[in-house]
């Protein structure tokens, strides 16, 4: 990624040097690059585009199961916001359940994924295909699987943890993890991480391989001890990697739901372990009050929408310097 | 249409059992679409059935298929729909305008999807059939909304204390008949046998909840004219979900069961691991089902109620409803007809473990000696009972409202009166239109 991000670079500055070079080329010539993007722009305002206006237009209604056979639309306003937003629950447990869950998972997740992108970096070839391999199976394994396989794991009559623990003496009767809204998260915490952390793994690797060696060489000379090449050099080389897996885990973990959604008490009996995408779920498709849903759809959205902003910003003037 | 309307009232006219024959006839007879029962060769009619709890319905459904071809030359086309996500189908069919034609639905749905307007009422097709007066009358009323009926009853289930014969032997514990035999026979279980589940006490299973309720003399709302109290917090609920999740308290029974469905409480009870839960009378055969060796060692009793007796327990049950969007709404109902009454509606009862919808099937099979059928009957006609007849009661089971509360009790994060209070509040609000 570091080596190629030159060339992305000279391969910005080819055409523009290019159209300052010979003025005044035709219309079909600088409209060129947007009728190749045409039908691909096209394809995204369909698939993407649309659902999105269409929850942003379902969030200002009352929209429900008459509306969704009638077609008749019924505007409130802002009435969904403003009860999204004065509701207790959102504060109380929604919004800390979601950014504090996003927060740990990201962090975690980037962590491990680039403990292991380092590990793998320095493994030989049978030993790398070896390890990727096991990765990769972590990585290809639906939400669903994965989620039950852990559910099983923590289960309290039949789950292995339980079983472990009871062995070794550390608690007399079996606990049922998933009551607890610490515990419960901890259970996600680890499913995600489990889930997430291949790609960063995968990335990270990619542009280790590409610090030129050299510099590490050099830094080595100069008498630079292991952590100090790896926080001094390499990762200041990776600054633009972290930056995407850093927005993409955000975004991941921000909208997570299934892992949620399939837990014991995750579908919304427990009430103190409900975050953004579960309550929007539940509001929408339990209560037929698809309009309230979407509100908190459209919510999540405009978050992830801001952090990503600020993120990128961050990055961008970091670059300028 | 208008061939089909003339065609109908033939029908009326005939009878019902007439038109078995004519269409009978006329099923070889592609040409003459006057005389088959809806002139519907070629056509192709889409049902959703449910599953989950029932036992495997394709060997009787690939009967009913060729049945229905004999008699009316479409052929059906049954999908089967999990109980747990069908509701979200039925809701997105219905905003895709991709609705299958009939469909089983529960009987708390039925108002909210006639309220919708995505149903097609079928009290002419009742009365044009002879059926009048003959359909059970608790599940009649599930199924009308605003003065007409949208809902078939096709069958309705009740749940029972079903008991591990072998467990019980064990322990040298009798079937309780009251609520103080239930703890001492469950104190008995755990102290012979510690391993076991002496009784399963869910935390995700509102209607496992009720009885205990119902059994002290509680509540689960009182209706003052237009307006709906929940009594899940008066003193007499109260002391029945104290006895219900003391249970639980005194470790008889699990852990897990804190977040277990009535689909967990199924499984552990077919693995062997439970003495005694409340469970449906359509569960026998899915217990066989999952696990051939429990057949022959398990028993039901009728609830007992606090002091003896018999605590009243949910009547649940299912219609068959026409989506408004049928194409041809007599192909529809002659399906309808042919599952809710007769051979195939006693057929499904006895595979199934229901009560037919049928008062006059029903009387048969209340007569049962089963041992398995028996208790359930008896539950069925001297302690079934209904949850509050309101179209905002579904949004109650949406929000598990009592799940919730049961879940909170059973984790030891609340007690019972705080618990019992909240959930009251918010069911008081759902039930009055409330969000």
């Amino acid at each position: 990624m570091a080596s190629s991000v030159p060339v992305a670079v000279r391969a910005d500055d080819g055409p523009s040097s290019a159209r300052t070079g010979r003025p005044r080329r035709s219309w079909v010539a600088r409209s060129r690059p947007w009728l190749l993007l045409a039908p691909g722009l096209a394809v995204l305002a369909v698939l993407m585009l649309w659902p999105l206006l269409r929850v942003f237009l379902f969030s200002l209604q009352d929209y429900g199961l008459p509306q969704i056979v009638s077609g008749e639309p019924n505007w409130i306003g802002l009435g969904n916001f403003a009860e999204v937003l004065t509701s207790e629950q959102l504060w109380s447990v929604v919004l800390p359940n979601t950014i504090g869950f996003a927060v740990l998972a990201v962090s975690a997740t980037v962590a491990f994924g680039t403990a292991v992108a380092v590990l793998l970096a320095s493994l030989g070839t049978a030993w790398r295909a070896v390890v990727s391999s096991c990765i990769m199976a972590a990585w290809a394994m639906p939400a669903v699987t994965g989620t039950y396989v852990w559910v099983w794991i923590f289960d309290a009559d039949r789950g292995v943890f339980n079983h472990v623990l009871q062995s070794l003496g550390l608690q007399d009767a079996p606990v049922n993890w998933f009551t607890d809204r610490w515990s419960f998260y901890a259970i996600v915490l680890l499913n995600i991480v489990h889930h997430g952390f291949p790609f960063v793994t995968v990335t990270v690797l990619a542009a280790l391989l590409g610090v030129p060696r050299e510099l590490i060489e050099a830094a080595e000379i100069d008498g630079a001890g292991g952590w100090r090449r790896f926080f001094s050099i390499i990762v200041p080389q990776l600054r633009q990697v972290f930056a995407v897996v850093i927005i993409m885990s955000t975004i991941w973990d921000f909208k997570v739901f299934a892992q949620v959604f399939l837990m014991p008490g995750g579908a919304g009996t427990n009430r103190e372990v409900l975050n953004l995408g579960v309550w929007s779920y539940v509001e929408s498709f339990g209560q037929n009050r698809y309009g309230f849903g979407a509100a908190i759809a459209v919510l999540l959205t405009l978050m992830l929408l801001a952090i990503t902003v600020v993120y990128v910003r961050t990055i961008l003037k970091e670059e300028e310097l | 249409m208008k061939r089909i309307d003339s065609h109908r009232a033939a029908v009326a006219a005939a009878g019902a059992v007439a038109m078995l024959a004519v269409a009978g006839c006329s099923g070889s007879d592609g040409g003459d679409a006057e005389q088959g029962a809806t002139g519907a060769e070629g056509q192709t009619l889409d049902v959703w059935i449910m599953q989950g709890t029932n036992p495997s319905a394709d060997e009787f459904f690939d009967g009913v298929a060729t049945a229905f071809t004999e008699q009316t030359g479409a052929e059906l086309n049954v999908e089967f729909v999990e109980w747990g996500d069908a509701h979200d189908r039925f809701v997105t069919s219905i905003a895709g305008g991709t609705t299958p034609d009939v469909a089983e639905t529960g009987t708390t749905w039925t108002p909210e999807f006639a309220d919708a307007g995505a149903l097609a009422p079928l009290g002419d097709y009742v009365s044009d059939a002879g059926l009048d007066g003959d359909l059970v009358e608790g599940l009649v009323d599930a199924g009308t909304y605003d003065g007409d009926l949208y809902g078939m009853p096709w069958y309705a289930g009740v749940r029972s204390l079903v008991y591990n014969t072998e467990i019980f032997e064990q322990a040298g514990v009798e079937p309780p008949t009251t609520w103080d035999e239930l703890e001492q026979a469950a104190r008995t279980i755990k102290q012979e046998l510690p391993d076991t589940i002496a009784v399963a006490v869910p935390g995700d299973a509102e209607f496992t909840v009720y009885p205990w309720i119902w059994g002290s003399g509680g509540q689960i709302a009182s209706q003052d004219g237009e307006t709906w109290t929940s009594e899940l917090d008066s003193p007499a609920s109260q002391e029945g979900l104290e006895f219900w999740t003391g249970l639980a308290e005194d470790g008889l029974s699990s852990a897990g069961a804190t977040t277990w469905r009535e689909t967990d409480v199924l499984d552990a009870f077919a693995a062997g691991d439970v003495g005694m839960a409340v469970m449906g009378s359509w569960t026998p055969g899915a217990i066989v089902e999952a696990n051939a060796d429990m057949e022959g060692k398990f028993a039901a009793v009728p609830i007992p109620g606090q002091d003896g007796g018999i605590a009243p327990s949910v009547l649940g049950g299912s219609h068959l409803s026409m989506f408004s969007t049928a194409e041809n709404q007599d192909l529809a109902f002659a399906f309808i007809e042919m599952m809710t009454t007769g051979e195939f509606a006693t057929q499904w009862g006895e595979q199934a473990g229901y009560f037919p919808g049928q008062t006059s099937l029903l009387e048969e099979t209340l007569d049962s000696t089963d041992p398995l059928v028996a208790p359930f009957a008896q539950q069925f006609v001297e302690g079934g009972a209904s949850v509050p007849v309101s179209p905002d009661f579904g949004a109650v089971q949406a929000k598990a409202t009592t799940s919730t509360m049961m879940q909170s009790i059973l984790s030891g994060n609340a007690d019972v009166a705080t618990a019992s209070s909240s959930a009251a509040e918010e069911m008081t609000n759902l039930l009055n239109g409330g969000s």
